[in-house]
């Protein structure tokens, strides 16, 4: 099986890996890099679950093999806090029922955050087309929009 | 119990009916939590299985050479690896890994563990099995029809039947002023949890058998691997992960633990089986397909006085709890009615080679309220009357004892009914003129009753809560029943803190560890609030108990004379300075002669009744029965069949809601659950093969698709429940897709009695109506 040695940021922290040339990205941060917070729910690029963002633009890393991410920057959950705060839509998340089981929260914060980079005061049709390649079995995505409209208000300072 | 009840608390301090975030929101937003999944040990081997490709096959033979050889395989074990005896529910119906036959497409034959998830896979593809394809059970008519081949030997393909009678019926008929029967079917709803079952088991050093799994109920699972394995109880230890939703599916029935278990336990090492989707689709239990034949006679006041129910139910190739879920559609929904007293029963189960079913949220609830809210609906028509004043007419109250024995210590359901259609403006919108162009709109509305707790296992549907108070004063919980998302370790948490008045983030609920937290059967059957509150509660009290007692011996002062706050307990004005904290006390507690760590255990076990051991299922089974009412505004566009959801509004009844954040949280998923199976969720078979075993083919619902889900919660209060609540999690996944399908009728006039609701389906109906109508132009030309 050949290998390649690849050169990510991840989390803000430079990483060389040699690594099988048909690793998944989702394969490498969960089980070489040992950042489980990325999910796996269906490995087709369905759920969502393990949505991670390759230089602030939202990819399926079940998608997505490990090679594609050389030279870039991949933030996956683990790397939204700031010096020990909570992001604001970690914030929200709790406070608004954002999450019940918490599986597709990891991949709902990527996709939420891309929301509003996107767009910082979104409206609630816009934030659910957003959503739509991330599945929630838990919440019925009503305590979801809500935290992430909450979080654009709190993140725009109004 | 000791009681100080003098003793001031400070009232503030409780978060009990304000809405509390999760206690675990931190390890779950940062991506900390380990899942199934997540967890690894050194020197972990990973598992996968080959499944079976027939739905009725017999094994002739199984060749695993070639992949014993492949580098990095452990291990590639078959059925006749496997102890011999028999495992399952109640009928052990199966081994660990098919032997000498298969019965569903899906069904494990073979494993192999391996040293990674690539190895493992590529091991399989060297095994070779050879079948012998048998005929096909292909549906329930077919299985309980007489010469059918049988699925297991001397069934008949009958798994259970119910017969129950009570009263007169067949003169409670001849008096009814109105009598209408229907039947209704209703289609397998997968439980979609997000994260696929997965476990890791190993052995310890000492011999005994660890497995860490997704699962709901952890001590029944340590039962069924000591049962399976041939292993004393004492042998086995589960410790539950984190759970990535569960919605029944990750109790008893599912094999991926087992199987897991079985070679760790076998090969003396640990061993990884995360499913994938496709595993999980073949290897879950989703819910039981059912026929359901309604008659109900209806007197001249619009009181329901005589029904009669007739339900076949397919449970794929094995039973598992289906038998339950049977039970539950065959006898729940009666107990709505108040008027009712004459009713037959007859409930059949059949085998046959779909994949098994089981245990989904709802428990059966949803089949039958299908059913009996389209019937509900069509009579009220007959009747003349509003199908909502025709529930609300018929709605038991508090303090019935219902026709199966219920005995109602609470019941919101007229107040439910008044809730959604306030919510949706029911009068104002059944008032407008019907909408003729080629998109329509119509409302709809169904009920539903469920239980908080159900006696049927042992006689004992108890909760034991043990709390321990460290030496700083805070609070260490531990339950054997589980969080999978819905807030349960949020709940017990401020029971605790509540009765001791500290706050939440003082008392920490440990995960089930079955080697140290108190039994429990888990959580199911929406039992946690109502029974591990009610425990969480004593043990609060128990503990704030023996600090009162321990504080007034060292400060002289009666306990009436001493306020307990701010983890802290003090003696009341005259005496300013005389105050010990929680932490003070806790370890005054252990450095005495004679002392020892404030720890007490507190059981609740309510005063029910095992119905499930008599003939007739006649009892009270629960401390508390939850109501839930939804109204439904759809669009139909009578072009494309297209069902939109305008608008919804579901109220739950839960009685107290002790965090209203975490019950809106589950009516709206749970709501949003029952959308997806009314319009579109449903397992698609060919010749007994699961055709959409994946979530591009199996759709479940979307932010995009689903629309605003309102939701409210009806507080009435149950004298069994902790702080009058009852349990919250199932009820609203009831009344959904009668609701739609009412709805969908109001619209355009078809009725749909075969779930799921389709575009082709209200086609279908709609040209059935044109024929009709120009059929009567015809008639009348
Ligand atoms: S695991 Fe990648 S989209 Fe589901
Ligand atoms: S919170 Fe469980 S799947 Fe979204």
């Amino acid at each position: 099986m050949s290998r390649v040695t690849i050169e990510v940021v991840v989390n803000g922290q430079p990483h060389r890996a040699e690594i099988p040339a048909r690793r998944l990205l989702a394969d490498f941060i969960r089980d070489d890099l040992f950042l489980t917070g990325t999910k796996r729910g269906c490995e087709t690029g369905v759920c969502g679950a393990c949505s991670v963002l390759l230089d602030g633009e939202v990819v399926k890393s079940c998608l997505s093999l490990a090679v594609q991410a050389e030279g870039h920057e991949i933030t996956t959950v683990e790397g939204i806090t700031s010096g020990g705060e909570l992001h604001p839509l970690q914030a929200s998340f709790a406070e608004h029922g954002g999450f019940q089981c918490g599986y597709c929260t990891p991949g709902m914060l990527m996709a939420a955050i891309a929301i509003l980079n996107e767009s910082p005061s979104p409206t609630e049709a816009e934030v659910r087309a957003g959503l739509s390649g991330n599945l929630c079995r838990c919440t019925g995505y009503v305590g979801i929009v809500e935290s992430i409209m909450a979080a654009a208000e709190k993140m725009r300072g109004t | 119990m000791t009681m100080t009840t003098q003793a001031r608390l400070d009232g503030d301090a409780s978060t009990i009916g304000r809405p509390t975030p999760q206690v675990n929101a931190q390890e779950k937003l940062t991506g900390r939590a380990l899942y199934g999944g997540d967890f690894r040990t050194p020197g972990m081997l990973h598992l996968k299985v080959l499944r079976s490709p027939y739905a009725h096959a017999r094994i002739i033979s199984i060749d695993t050479a070639a992949a014993s050889a492949l580098p990095g395989v452990h291990a590639v074990l078959t059925g006749d690896d496997t102890p011999d005896r028999l495992t399952g529910v109640h009928r052990k119906q199966h081994r660990i890994l098919a032997t000498s036959k298969v019965r569903f497409v899906g069904e494990e034959v073979v494993a192999v563990a391996a040293i990674d998830e690539d190895t493992a896979r590529d091991a399989l593809d060297l095994v070779r099995v050879e079948y012998e394809p048998l005929p096909l059970v292909h549906n329930m008519d077919e299985a309980l029809s007489p010469g059918t081949i049988e699925v297991h030997e001397s069934t008949g393909n009958l798994s259970i039947e119910y017969k129950v009678e009570r009263g007169d019926v067949d003169s409670a008929f001849a008096r009814a002023a109105l009598v209408h029967e229907a039947t209704y079917e209703t289609t397998s709803q997968y439980p979609g949890y997000l994260e696929p079952m997965a476990t890791v088991a190993w052995v310890e050093g000492d011999g005994r058998l660890v497995v860490r799994a997704s699962t709901q109920t952890a001590f029944l699972q340590r039962n069924r691997f000591a049962e399976a394995l041939g292993l004393p109880v004492s042998a086995v230890r589960v410790i539950q992960s984190t759970v990535g939703g569960a919605f029944g599916g990750k109790t008893v029935e599912e094999c991926n633990s087992l199987i897991c278990a079985w070679m760790a336990y076998r090969l003396g090492r640990p061993v990884r089986f995360v499913n994938s989707r496709l595993d999980d689709f073949l290897g879950a239990r989703s819910s039981p397909a059912e026929r359901i034949w309604l008659k109900m006679g209806v007197d001249n006041q619009g009181l329901i006085i005589a029904k009669e129910v007739k339900i076949l139910a397919d449970c794929g190739a094995y039973e598992g709890l289906a038998t339950h879920v049977l039970q539950v559609s065959l006898v729940r929904s009666d107990n709505m009615h108040r008027y009712l007293k004459d009713v037959r029963l007859h409930g059949r189960l059949a085998f046959t080679n779909h994949p098994p079913r089981g245990a989904v949220r709802g428990f059966g609830g949803p089949q039958a309220a299908f059913a009996l809210n389209s019937h509900m609906a069509e009579l009220a028509e007959k009747l003349g009357i509003d199908p909502v004043e025709f529930m609300r007419r018929n709605a038991v109250r508090a303090g019935d004892t219902t026709v199966h024995g219920f005995e109602l210590g609470s019941a919101g359901l007229t107040e439910c009914l008044d809730q959604v259609s306030e919510g949706i403006g029911w009068i104002t919108k059944k008032a407008r003129r019907p909408d003729t162009g080629l998109k329509r709109r119509g409302i709809g509305f169904a009920g539903a009753i469920h239980v908080s707790g159900n006696r049927e296992m042992g006689n004992w549907d108890g909760s034991i809560v043990t709390a321990r108070m460290t030496t700083d004063g805070r609070v260490t919980l531990s339950t054997g029943e589980s969080d999978m998302g819905q807030g349960a370790y949020t709940m017990l948490a401020q029971c605790c803190a509540s009765e001791l008045a500290i706050p939440v983030s003082h008392v920490t609920v440990l995960p089930t560890d079955t080697d140290v937290s108190p039994y429990g059967h888990g959580s199911i059957a929406s039992r946690v609030t109502i029974l591990a509150g009610n425990a969480a509660i004593r043990a609060g009290r128990e503990i704030r108990g023996r600090l009162l007692a321990l504080a007034s011996e060292t400060l002289g002062v009666p306990e009436g004379d001493l306020t307990v706050s701010g983890g802290e307990i003090f003696a009341t004005s005259a005496l300013p300075n005389r105050r010990l904290t929680f932490g003070e006390l806790a370890r005054m507690h252990i450095y005495r002669h004679g002392g020892e760590e404030l720890r007490v255990t507190a059981t609740y076990d309510p005063p029910t009744f095992l119905a499930m051991s008599r003939p007739d299922q006649y009892g009270n089974v629960a401390p508390g029965y939850s109501f839930a009412a939804q109204a439904v505004e759809v669009e139909v566009d009578t072009e494309t069949g297209q069902v939109e959801i305008l608008e919804t509004f579901v109220s739950d009844d839960c009685g107290k809601a002790i965090n209203p954040l975490a019950v809106h949280g589950q009516t709206c998923g749970a709501a949003a659950m029952s959308i997806g199976w009314a319009l579109y969720e449903e397992m698609k078979f060919q010749d007994c093969q699961l055709l959409n075993g994946n979530f591009a083919d199996y759709t479940m619902p979307t932010a995009e698709s689903l629309p605003n889900i309102q939701s409210g919660i009806i507080e009435s209060l149950e004298p069994n429940g902790p702080y009058g609540a009852k349990g919250a999690s199932e009820t609203a996944m009831l009344p959904g897709a009668a609701a739609i399908a009412n709805a969908v009728y109001d619209a355009v006039g078809v009725r749909i009695r075969e779930l799921p609701i389709t575009p082709e389906k209200i086609l279908a109906g709609l040209r059935e109506q044109e024929a009709t109508a120009a059929a009567r132009e015809r008639r009348h030309a």
